[in-house]
């Protein structure tokens, strides 16, 4: 027996873990839901981050040590004057000089006088007044060149001061603005790609596991039915495969469950066939002796009567389980061609000995010529055997039985009559039944028709083929 | 009718059914050795000319005992009769036996079957039988005038048309089947042929061929040699 599926799949739970469908879908629309708020602001972040980091490295890392670094040199410088000639001074300063090449600078003694200017300057005055001095101050701040300007002497106090000029350029580099833009533009564009693959993979995991799940399904053992899929991951999917094995489980149940039934059916029949008849072959036996002992007329009359009776069940014992077997699929028809002519007539000759003992008169109208039928060989026999069997238990009284292939709607067609009361008359409505079913059964198994007309001067029973529509003439 | 001595097995476990078989055989004057199940049945066949197999035994069932007796000596006859319902066992069954009856089964039937596997099998007896005003020697291939005791002097095809329909006694064959049987071809345009050897075998065996009375014709079926 198979293993059986609960329907209450383990996966109910995890509806909202990350496992299931629904939290990784949540999840990437979450994501694009705060791509806008929480990226840009991350992206100007780091933009300023960026920005923040360059502007500290380019201070550090420039010449000089930046204008900070100038300032407190310069200062430094000029607190090492301390105690120094003049001369001293002019040739630290033709020193300096050439440490700072790029530079502009000159040095002014206590009394006012401008010296060593290093080159020589067109806007420095050569004599310096208070109110020179502070105008030169005023035009230097916050322009290019950087000015410093510094007392000499220990803490600058000095009443002399000298000054370097330098140019912006040689203690920056390049323009610090905008260097961040490219990190920007990488930062937003990488975190689209990210968003935009997982939702890809997202998808792409979701197709592949109903792929597999429909190529499953289609995929057939030899009853028909599908494998069951190995289970993976328990998320929604997970919970159909689930759902999906337990169906196909329930299917080889119930397919188990029908072939055993049908197998108690078959015995059923087969011994209910062997407890109905075995008394009846006694009955007969029995009767046939009986017929054998000096009866009186009437004895000899309730014999027969008997005898057709018990004959007559046996046939319909015979006709019901056949019927009962047939249409539980019991019995495979294998169609070839046959001569329906020929079988009709080797039927016929078969019979005629039953006819002639009954006194009926045999027409047999068919033509030396072969009339191939696509049908099962012992099918056919079977249909002919119930129709003649009719016509001899239930229109005797006719004294006919015809048998003759004739045009009908335009195809050949098998006829087989008689000039009993006709299918409506009691006598036919009982037994004829179930063998009339089964040729009904037989006949649209291969293809063919049967249409009766019956009347009070009799009955014809015509069996044709389909037309190539699969339907027939009615 | 078939004359004495001709030994018959019989396996049926139904006692009733079987003592009204074997006294309605006997009757008709075969000599029979009825089991009621079949492990014997390969030592008791011996010397038998045909066995009546029942399906359904205990035991080892019909179908397995006839394959057995059938592999054993193939040249047995073997009627099988059961109580089964007939598509389903016919299918099995005629694989090997030679001929099945259906219970409830006429007594006159199963008798008539017996006689032609009988015959069919090759049991010729050296009796004659007699057909009309023919006395019939099968195993001798003598046909002789009952009334005058001339012996009839039949070509050779007349004689095997007269056989064919003498070894199925009481049945008719359609035309297509007494071609196929004596020519061993198949029955295309057979029938001018056959037409004019069955004049000329009339001509030698009825006493007036123009109302046959031994081999008959049956309107649109074929022909029948009646005892």
């Amino acid at each position: 027996m198979n293993k059986r599926y609960d329907s209450q799949a383990p996966v109910r739970k995890s509806r909202l873990l990350p496992g299931s469908l629904q939290g990784q879908y949540l999840i990437i629309v979450l994501a694009a839901f705060l791509f806008i708020p929480v990226i840009i602001p991350l992206a100007s972040l780091t933009y300023t981050i960026v920005q923040w980091s360059s502007k500290s490295d380019m201070e550090s890392g420039a010449k000089y040590g930046g204008t900070s670094g100038l300032l407190s040199d310069w200062h430094a410088h000029a607190a090492n004057m301390e105690g120094k000639s003049d001369a001293a001074i002019d040739e630290a300063l033709i020193e300096l000089k050439r440490r700072y090449p790029e530079a502009s600078m000159f040095w002014v003694d206590a009394n006012g006088a401008t010296r060593s200017q290093l080159p020589p300057q067109l806007d420095i005055p050569a004599q310096w007044t208070p109110e020179e001095a502070i105008r030169f101050m005023k035009a230097s701040i916050g322009k290019d060149p950087y000015t410093v300007i510094a007392f000499l002497g220990k803490e600058n106090a000095g009443s002399s001061f000298m000054t370097i000029r330098m140019p912006r350029e040689a203690i920056s580099t390049g323009n610090p603005n905008g260097s961040g833009t490219p990190y920007y533009i990488a930062f937003v564009f990488v975190m689209f790609s990210v968003f935009v693959a997982m939702s890809l993979l997202f998808f792409r995991h979701i197709r592949r596991r109903l792929l597999r799940l429909q190529s499953a399904m289609a995929r057939q053992d030899e009853h028909g039915i599908p494998e069951p899929v190995a289970i993976k991951r328990w998320h929604e999917i997970g919970a159909l495969e689930y759902s999906f094995n337990g169906m196909v489980a329930q299917l080889r149940d119930s397919r188990q469950r029908q072939s055993e039934e049908e197998q108690l059916r078959k015995s059923l029949v087969a011994n209910l066939s062997h407890d109905l008849r075995t008394p009846l072959t006694i009955m007969q036996g029995h009767l046939y002796q009986l017929r054998e002992e000096p009866l009186s007329p009437k004895g000899q009359q309730s014999v027969s009567v008997m005898q057709g009776k018990a004959e007559g069940l046996g046939e319909l014992i015979d006709n019901l389980l056949a019927y009962t077997l047939m249409t539980s699929g019991r019995y495979k028809l294998t169609l070839e061609t046959v001569d329906i002519v020929r079988l009709a007539r080797e039927s016929a000759a078969s019979w005629y000995p039953l006819w002639e003992r009954e006194g009926l008169e045999v027409d047999v109208r068919l033509p030396h010529e072969q009339l191939i039928w696509q049908g099962d060989r012992a099918g056919l026999q079977r249909m002919l055997d119930n129709l003649f069997q009719n016509v001899v238990r239930h229109a005797r009284d006719g004294g006919y039985i015809g048998l003759a292939l004739e045009k009908r709607h335009g195809r050949p067609c098998l006829v087989v009559s008689d000039k009993g009361r006709g299918l409506n008359s009691e006598s036919s409505a009982t037994g004829a039944g179930v063998g009339l079913a089964i040729v009904d059964y037989l006949a649209d198994s291969m293809g063919l028709v049967r249409e009766t007309a019956s009347s009070e001067e009799g009955t014809r029973v015509y069996l044709y083929e389909k037309t190539n529509d699969g339907r027939g003439y009615f | 009718m078939t004359t004495n001595s001709i030994k018959l097995l019989y396996i049926e476990d139904d006692t009733e059914i079987g003592e009204l078989v074997t006294e309605q055989l006997r009757a008709k004057s075969y000599e029979v050795k009825w089991l009621k199940s079949g492990e014997e049945a390969l030592r008791e066949a011996e010397g038998c000319s045909l066995v009546v197999l029942d399906v359904m035994l205990p035991g080892l069932d019909g179908f397995t005992i006839g394959q057995r007796l059938k592999k054993a000596n193939p040249d047995l006859p073997i009627l099988m009769l059961s109580a089964r319902t007939s598509i389903d066992d016919k299918l099995q069954g005629l694989e090997f036996a030679d001929d099945y009856v259906t219970k409830p089964f006429h007594p006159d039937e199963l008798s008539a079957r017996i006689e032609v596997l009988l015959r069919r099998g090759g049991r010729r007896s050296s009796e004659p039988t007699k057909v009309k005003h023919l006395l019939v020697y099968e195993a001798e291939n003598r046909i002789v005038h009952a009334d005058t005791g001339e012996e009839l002097a039949l070509g050779g095809k007349q004689f095997h048309i007269f056989m064919f329909l003498f070894r199925h006694l009481g049945q008719i064959l359609t035309k297509e089947q007494i071609y196929e049987a004596v020519w061993g071809e198949s029955y295309l345009d057979g029938d001018k042929t056959l037409m004019v050897h069955i004049r000329h075998l009339r001509e030698k065996i009825e006493k007036d061929p123009a109302s046959p009375e031994v081999v008959e014709t049956i309107r649109g079926l074929g022909y029948r040699v009646r005892a």
